[in-house]
């Protein structure tokens, strides 16, 4: 027994190398298969189709193919304007409903659902409705609300971007709601309280102890929702199809599937899901920086 | 609740209901399209539930044939849709367009009737889950996408699992230089959107071998993943008394018992919550495995490739919807305390 012990000592790791020994297949599996795709991927936006280095010379490319402003109007509208609308109306909701009432845990579960719902099958669920002979024309016939079905799949531009948008808004806004209610109940109630005894009326109290309180929560899921809205093709594409209404994520696919095995398709893929990541980047870190401005200028 | 007024309460009714309904309605016509036969699909308006039954209508004709006629309800009565005195043809007519999984000779078995009364109406009933077997039969790829789905998602949860609790234990349990950095490092590698490595990927699996492979395609899956187990059972390791172990193993337990019997247990929720995030991201991406695979698709690639191929059968996709949604909302379900807490520290 007390041979093994000293055995066991003698081969004892240092106690300081304990959690760079843990964390070391962390490290290495992110170097192969995260750190070098990163680098793959920057060498090939950087040279051109013989190899030699180009810096700008991809992005021209990129920028000549006639769907690319498109691409870049759309993705910004929709990542800009489906998060405000987003956030505002469930805001708004979550306000109105941050009160007990029979079925409040009900409600609470159905919203939910739409979140958990697959892209691609929200996609389908979707095109079922907006089909000419479709449930959602039914519906509007059905209240009256118009004589004669409209024909959806034939938007384009703005049109077809705006429909994505409320589609998008289905998915997003009652989960969203109900992450709010649930950070508007973890706030103090004393502190509403005291804000009522000091003579502050309800917009004032909503926003110098509600909004401040909520702005944690917020912030971190204003992030994770604008990444995902900034990488939308799935639903643009099995909705419209390709071309339609085109995004950076929907021209990296269309480029994988549509014309495989071609340089220059290869190459504009490769740029083109390096010009999102940037854009995913510079906006988590533009949001970040107007969030701390704000937060600092309130306080 | 209390200080409201009947003007408040039925403002707030109002809201519920036109929430919970603008929620559902979508939910119940797309459910009901998945359980549509073709006439079904076919007719305007939709019904918010779809018949479990279809009624036709048959004339006897000279020749041994059979006229069939349908309704389709648009207020010009019976139409005449097939007229045949084979069996087959009748089959595979009921089966795709109404639903009904029913051989041709019990159907003439039926209809002999019709010789001596003249024409008759009849009614079948529809089989149930037919679009759902039929989506497996007639979508390419559909039933080993299902099976790829799942092998793909056990991978991703494996792998997340191994590299992050090592991580999420170490981060938890030692102070060390680096640690902080370590912790931005791991947010970033989370946040960082999927396709700006899925491209590069592909050359990289095609080197080690693993392209179009489930193995290759669960080690992208992992890369935000492994960094999400790390972030969440750090969060538990830190929460289990290291004083717990070390009792333990005074009471002559070694370490591997002491992990069996103690750590592992208490560690148990944040290792089922981190596995449930791994199995939503294999199980719903799409955009990944449209670039990582090419024969071994997964089911949500079947599922949106079904809807350009088989337009004509919008039925058969909707079913391969819900098979794709069912397990996604359990899941969502287990998990949903975490999801506010990755939304910004929120409990729901």
């Amino acid at each position: 027994m007390i041979h093994t012990i000293s055995n066991r000592n003698r081969f004892r790791i240092p106690k300081k190398a304990v959690p760079y020994i843990l964390l070391a297949p962390i490290f290495i599996y992110y170097i192969i298969f995260w750190l070098i795709p990163v680098l793959t991927n920057v060498k090939e936006v950087f040279t051109d189709f013989d190899g030699h280095f180009t810096l700008l010379g991809n992005f021209k490319f990129m920028a000549e193919n006639e769907l690319f402003k498109q691409s870049v109007r759309n993705t910004a509208l929709f990542a800009f304007v489906s998060v405000i609308l987003e956030y505002l109306v469930a805001l708004l909701l979550a306000v109105v409903l941050n009160i007990s009432f029979p079925g409040n845990r009900a409600m609470m579960f159905i919203s939910m659902i739409p979140m958990a719902i697959t892209p691609t099958a929200t996609a389908i669920l979707w095109k079922t409705g907006l089909m000419s002979d479709g449930w959602i024309n039914t519906v509007l016939l059905n209240l009256h609300l118009v004589d004669k079905g409209f024909i959806y799949m034939n938007a384009e531009g703005l049109n077809a971007v705006g429909m994505l948008i409320l589609i998008d808004a289905w998915t997003v806004t009652p989960s969203v709601m109900v992450i709010l209610i649930a950070g508007l109940q973890g706030l103090q109630k004393d502190q509403k309280e005291a804000a009522y005894l000091f003579g502050a009326t309800k917009l004032q109290i909503f926003r110098d102890v509600t909004i401040p309180t909520l702005r944690p929560s917020i912030t971190t899921s204003i992030i994770t929702r604008m990444i995902a809205a900034i990488q939308v093709w799935s639903i643009s594409v099995m909705v419209l199809g390709y071309g339609k209404a085109p995004f950076l994520v929907e021209r990296v696919a269309f480029y994988i599937e549509e014309i495989p095995g071609v340089e220059t398709s290869s190459k504009l893929a490769y740029t083109y899901s390096f010009f999102t990541t940037v854009v995913v980047l510079i906006a988590t870190i533009f949001y970040l920086r107007i969030s701390e401005r704000n937060a600092r200028n309130q306080a | 609740m209390n200080t409201l007024n009947p003007m408040e309460k039925t403002m707030i009714a109002l809201v519920v209901a036109f929430m919970c309904l603008i929620v559902i309605i979508p939910l119940l016509f797309f459910t009901s399209v998945a359980f549509s036969n073709s006439m079904e699909v076919n007719s305007f308006p939709k019904a918010l539930f779809a018949s479990s039954k279809v009624t036709v209508k048959i004339v006897p004709q000279d020749g041994g044939k059979y006229e069939l006629l349908y309704d389709y309800g648009k207020g010009s009565g019976y139409e005449s849709i097939l007229t045949s005195a084979r069996t087959s043809n009748f089959e595979s007519h009921f089966r795709r367009q109404y639903g009904v999984s029913i051989s041709g000779d019990d159907l003439f078995k039926d209809w002999e009737m019709t010789r001596t009364k003249g024409s008759m109406e009849f009614t079948y009933r529809k089989t149930p889950f037919l679009n759902f077997i039929q989506f497996f039969r007639v979508v390419p790829n559909a039933a080993s996408g299902l099976r790829n789905s799942i092998v793909v998602s056990a991978y991703t949860i494996l792998i997340s699992l191994f590299f992050g609790s090592l991580g999420g234990y170490a981060i938890a349990r030692y102070r060390f230089k680096g640690r902080d950095q370590i912790n931005v490092a791991l947010l970033i590698v989370r946040m960082f959107p999927t396709v700006g490595i899925s491209v590069s990927m592909a050359v990289l699996l095609i080197k080690m071998g693993l392209f179009d492979s489930m193995l290759g395609l669960a080690c992208i899956y992992s890369v935000p993943n492994i960094a999400l187990t790390s972030w969440i059972t750090s969060s538990i390791f830190v929460g289990i008394s290291k004083e717990m172990e070390e009792a333990s193993l005074i009471f002559g337990a070694n370490s591997f018992q002491t992990f069996k019997n103690i750590t592992l247990p208490l560690a148990f929720p944040a290792l089922a919550a981190s596995s449930m995030y791994s199995f939503l991201t294999a199980w719903n991406d799409t955009i990944s495995a449209l670039i990582l695979t090419n024969k071994n698709q997964t089911l949500s690639l079947v599922v949106y490739k079904a809807i350009g191929t088989t337009s004509s059968g919008i039925q058969y996709a909707a079913a391969g919807s819900i098979v794709l949604i069912l397990p996604a909302l359990v899941f969502t379900f287990i998990i949903r305390k975490y999801i506010g807490q990755m939304w910004g520290g929120v409990k729901l």
